[in-house]
């Protein structure tokens, strides 16, 4: 009878267990956002206005589909953002995962952060799982007419007509004081330019034949390092440092899965085209010199940002955004930016004499991604304040991107702001930004001037700290330029974008239910696959004659007719 | 569950005084029954997927039905035709590696007679298996990039004169992982085997040694004997695992260059399901997956019973 008893018991326990596991579901989605919850019930039982300065902290979370540092959890300037604005953001970064696979993950999920910005918006709002915006944005008229235009915004109206997130980048506010080239670009070292007397590099032939004699006379760095003359990241989506430098050759700007030709109205595939093949006949040819990585194409990003960071890099193609923040800092603090291991950008082109469209002067919209706020927030109301908050407040931006006035600044009689070299030190180490520092990078930011009029909204676009943030070497190569921004190393031409550009952020929206996705997908692979080959191939003509059979198979007609028929609703 | 075990034997009537009798069986086995519905069986009405043009938000009952649409699109692309292929490829050559390299290992440290060089070593063998294969690949990235270890060594010895890039020629890839599965799996499936070889009754090696036989003699023919049943319950089991050859090894160590050989279904089912949101090819590749592994399992269980005694079902 003992037995059966216990037996009994067992199988309850199962039962228990297993209606414990299905109920779990439920709960646990609520549990994430519990501490939110808790406060902001507190906090709607005060005025919601004066939620912000009555001590109430509100917590949110939020994931960017983004590799990015974590801060602490007491990072002191999150929490002087909390006791003044009441909002505190828990941020998490993507690892291990590709952003699509994140943001799927979480669909298939169902449970959201309260704040999300993902390169697949689109998915998130098919499944439901985004707060549509509109009333929000009309509840602060300053902030929406300052923001974007009429048109702006309508570009992120989705089929539905709802406006469910907003691009937090690209805007600039009163006098423009551009001074980095926030795009893609061949990039040299400084030392290199220095070593062979500051020419002028205007073709890609030009830069590769720099980099060659270069290397052939200091093959190895000061410390014994061997230098290496090129190298091309080219995990997952970061290809286009080897993928798209195509278009820009060609004298086209960053359409980036496309080429438009604006005299005809046409979409052009770049990457068939003549000045495409003649950049990776220059890419083998120098492979097969062995002047490109061989490692190029089974580095992981993070291996990539590691390589450059020893400063053994001459030069490679990528975006500002993509490696200068970590690669510049880390050159502060191991000193290599004395040695002359920074990076300057050139606008290069396959003949001599073409104009060149690789800086975009303009702000950029990309509407294919932002911030957005999910259903699964507790307090829309609150969330969007902050958003709002973050563009509209100058003393909180001050705070993002300058830091605590007299801690990580100091103001001089004009009321201008600067930092002393050991601010600045401070402000690139990566202990003291996890401890100090919090820019809240994905929520809404200005370039250019603040609110005072003196001041810019980035410190490295400040004039001054732009200038003595540079290392001797880096200033010196502007100065031999007689350069004092880097744009000016690209020398673009100054025009207007049409109301179409980027067309990159169409084809990022693109899904495989149509054939258009399909191949886009499909493409995708493909050159992930070859262009690699290509570059490798022992006999390029053969490499690109297999590469183009299999690019063909993927139908890319299919794909540049989609795009054709989006680029004719703007004619 | 009950009820089949009446049914099969004949002998016993289901009358009410036989199942009165075995209420109480019958009670605690309602439960496991249920479990195993709620757990196992309803979760696979997501099957349905594969047949629809499946939309989370319109669920899976409203989601439009398209038949075998999306089938017929995994079999008309390229990649997934290599797919199968290169998840069938390593799956078997992981499957048959594996196996041989635990068997000799465990006979070999089976023979070691010191128990204090044994027992270190059995510990220390196995240790890799509870590493992440975020772990080991890294440490395999590491050791095979250009500058790492593996390359230094081959250099340094003059055995090649310029360091081979193993991730970026495909016909490494293959090689790596059965490496690595090896590397982190011999130790651990040693153990079943070592346990197999302490059950064979000691009296069989002894008689062996007063017949004269030696060493090889008494492995050739008791301790392989003594551990067949064991290698051909597992070798059946693994037979049904075939085409889960891999998912985070794949993942972690694969490439653009080495795609075509690197990617198996689950990564596959991966990158349209979740990635492209096409859940529906991905459960059409899943799907295909499981007939496939039950196909496997059946025919390897066939051919198991009529050259043996030994199978599953």
């Amino acid at each position: 009878m003992k037995k059966k008893v216990l037996a009994l018991l067992l199988a309850t326990g199962v039962v228990a267990s297993m209606l414990a596991a299905c109920g779990g579901s439920g709960d646990t989605g609520a549990a994430p956002a519990a501490d939110a919850t808790a406060t902001a019930d507190a906090d709607a039982a005060d005025d919601a206005d004066e939620g912000a300065g009555s001590g109430e902290v509100t917590n949110f979370t939020m994931f960017i589909t983004m590799p990015g540092s974590e801060i602490n959890d007491d990072n002191e300037i999150a929490q002087m953002i909390a006791d003044k604005w009441g909002v505190k953001v828990k941020e998490t970064w993507l690892t291990g995962q590709t952003a699509s696979e994140a943001t799927g993950t979480l669909i298939a999920g169902g449970e959201y952060p309260d704040f999300i910005d993902s390169d697949e918006m689109n998915l998130l709002v098919d499944a439901d799982a985004l707060v549509a915006l509109d009333d929000y944005i009309d509840q602060y008229p300053e902030f929406r007419d300052k923001w974007f235009t009429k048109e702006e915004w309508d570009k992120f109206r989705q089929p539905d007509g709802h406006i469910y997130w907003i691009n937090p980048f690209g805007n600039t506010k009163g006098e423009t004081k551009q001074t980095t080239h926030n795009d893609e670009a061949f990039w040299v070292q400084v030392r290199v330019l220095e070593w062979a007397g500051y020419p002028e590099i205007k073709t890609m032939d030009q830069y590769f034949d720099l980099l060659e004699k270069y290397i052939a006379e200091n093959p190895t760095m000061e410390d014994g390092t061997e230098n290496i003359a090129y190298t091309i990241l080219c995990e997952d989506w970061r290809y286009f440092c080897l993928e798209n430098a195509g278009q820009f050759l060609a004298g086209y700007p960053n359409d980036g899965s496309v080429i438009v030709n604006k005299s005809t109205m046409t979409i052009e595939d770049y990457n068939t085209s003549e000045d495409t093949i003649q950049y990776f006949k220059k890419l083998n040819e120098e492979y097969n010199k062995g002047f490109v990585d061989p490692e190029s194409f089974t580095q992981t990003y993070d291996e990539y940002i590691a390589k450059l960071s020893t400063g053994r890099v001459l030069g490679m193609v990528d975006q500002w955004w993509d490696f200068a923040y970590t690669v510049n800092d880390s050159f502060k603090q191991s000193g290599l930016d004395l040695k002359g291991c920074n990076y300057v950008p050139l606008g290069l082109t396959t003949k001599e004499g073409m104009e060149n469209r690789w800086h975009t002067y303009d702000d950029t919209v990309n509407q294919a991604s932002g911030i957005a706020i999910t259903t699964d927030c507790q307090d829309v109301d609150k969330a969007f304040k902050f958003l709002v908050d973050c563009a509209m407040d100058q003393e909180l931006h001050d705070l993002r991107w300058w830091g605590v006035k007299g801690v990580d600044y100091d103001v001089d009689a004009d009321g201008l702001y600067f930092r002393t070299p050991e601010q600045r030190q401070n402000w690139a180490d990566t202990s003291y930004q996890a401890k100090h520092r919090c820019q809240y990078s994905y929520f809404p930011q200005w370039h250019g001037t603040s609110d005072d009029g003196k001041n810019a909204n980035k410190p490295e676009e400040q004039p001054s700290e732009f200038m003595s943030d540079m290392a001797e070497p880096l200033k010196k190569c502007f100065d031999a330029y007689g350069h004092t921004t880097y744009p000016q190393f690209i020398g673009s031409v100054q025009e207007t974008n049409g109301p179409w550009f980027p067309m990159y952020s169409f084809s990022n929206n693109f899904t495989t239910e149509t054939p258009g996705g399909v191949a886009w997908a499909k493409m995708g692979e493909c050159k992930h696959e070859w262009l690699p080959k290509v570059v490798m191939a022992k006999d390029f003509d053969k490499g690109w004659g297999e590469y183009m059979a299999a690019y063909e198979a993927c139908k890319p007609e299919d794909f540049i007719k989609e795009m054709q028929d989006i680029l004719d609703t703007f004619k | 569950m009950a009820r089949t075990k009446t049914e099969n034997r004949p002998k016993i009537k289901m009358s009410g005084k036989e199942l009165r009798r075995q209420k109480f069986l019958l009670v605690v086995s309602f439960f496991m029954v249920a479990y195993g519905v709620v757990f196992y069986y309803w979760p696979l009405t997501g099957w349905l997927m594969a047949f629809q043009n499946y939309k989370p938000k319109k669920g899976l009952l409203g989601s439009k039905f398209v038949g075998l649409d999306k089938f017929k699109f995994l079999f008309e692309d390229d990649v997934f035709i290599k797919v199968i292929r290169n998840t069938f490829a390593m799956g078997l050559i992981n499957l048959v590696t594996t196996t041989i390299m635990a068997v000799l290992f465990a006979i070999i440290l089976n023979e070691v007679r010191r128990v204090w060089i044994k027992k270190p070593i059995q510990t220390i063998s196995y240790l890799p298996h509870f590493l992440s294969w975020i772990v080991v690949t890294g440490i395999l990235h590491t050791s095979l990039s250009s500058s790492g270890i593996v390359n230094e060594i081959l250099l340094k010895t003059g055995l090649i004169n310029q360091a081979i890039n193993f991730f970026a020629h495909p016909k490494y890839f293959w090689a790596i992982v059965a490496f690595a599965q090896n590397w982190k799996e011999t130790g651990w499936n040693a153990i079943i085997y070592l346990a197999a070889i302490t059950a064979i009754d000691p009296s069989l090696y002894e008689a062996a040694s007063i017949d004269g036989a030696d060493r090889l003699q008494k492995i050739r023919y008791i301790t392989l004997p003594g551990i067949k049943p064991t290698f051909l319950i597992l070798l059946l089991m693994n037979v049904g695992n075939v085409l889960n050859a891999g998912f985070e090894i794949q993942y972690l160590l694969g490439n653009g260059l080495v795609q075509s050989v690197s990617q198996t279904i689950d990564i596959y089912v991966l990158k349209w399901g979740i990635s492209q949101n096409d859940y529906s090819l991905g459960t059409a590749a899943g799907l295909f997956k499981s007939a496939v592994s039950i196909l496997f399992i059946v025919i390897a269980n066939e051919i198991a019973k009529r050259y043996s005694e030994q199978r599953l079902f």
